[in-house]
């Protein structure tokens, strides 16, 4: 599947993350550390690779007992989300800020993650199992 | 799709999805509260970075005036969000029954 590059997409992504949901019975469980991820990792995409105007892919797969999640943006230059500044969730309040919370949160809720870069395109790819994991 | 508004109580109801595309409807909402703030987050479904990052500007802002926010009836597993992310450590964050 793909999108435009737009956060307004959001919806559809999740209309279509519902489909592959419904259709395979996978459980409540799983939803939304799935829908978090695929959220701030195109998030992501749309903000700071702004020199690109092609679609995103989103292809979803049911691997035996996980989900895994791929998103590619093309024609762009490299970023690697796993290498994410960590997040100091013990700073207090007035040293917080919104940023850097997304890429934080994705690395805490996926099993696995993995960046692939090649011919100018950005893959980004994770895992999250129903047995693997708290969420 | 997201829906706010107040309930009984004046406390905040927060139905649906918070998410980047949703995150100024819910800020706009806020930022004409006044404290105590109350969010009744029963109804929540779903919240990412954009929503957290809402609640806390929401919650500098209140906290600034001598009381922040205070979410209640969070589901467990948008509850798991606010405690990967440190949120619960700087407002309370309360699970429903």
């Amino acid at each position: 599947m793909t999108f435009k590059r737009s956060i307004h997409e959001l919806q559809a992504i999740v209309a279509a993350t519902d489909l592959f949901f419904s259709e395979r019975c996978i459980g409540p469980a799983l939803r939304l550390p799935v829908d978090l991820s695929i959220e701030e990792l195109f998030v992501n995409m749309v903000k700071y690779n702004r020199g690109t105007h092609h679609d995103i892919t989103l292809r979803l797969d049911w691997i035996g007992d996980a989900v895994e999640v791929s998103l590619t943006d093309y024609d762009v230059e490299p970023y690697d989300p796993t290498r994410a500044p960590e997040l100091d969730v013990d700073a207090p309040l007035a040293a917080r800020r919104p940023s850097g919370m997304g890429l934080y949160l994705v690395s805490k809720m996926v099993d696995a993650i993995r960046y692939e870069y090649r011919n100018r395109e950005s893959k980004v790819t994770f895992t999250k199992s129903m047995v693997q994991g708290h969420a | 799709m997201l829906d706010i508004r107040y309930g009984e109580d004046r406390h905040v109801l927060l139905i649906g999805r918070l998410d980047a595309a949703q995150a100024a409807v819910a800020q706009a909402f806020l930022d004409d509260v006044a404290p105590p703030c109350v969010i009744d987050a029963g109804g929540l479904e779903y919240i990412s970075s954009a929503g957290l990052g809402v609640l806390l500007k929401t919650h500098k802002r209140l906290a600034a005036a001598g009381s922040g926010i205070r979410l209640v009836n969070v589901n467990p597993h948008v509850h798991d969000v606010f405690r990967y992310s440190g949120m619960d450590k700087l407002f309370s964050v309360t699970c429903g029954t």
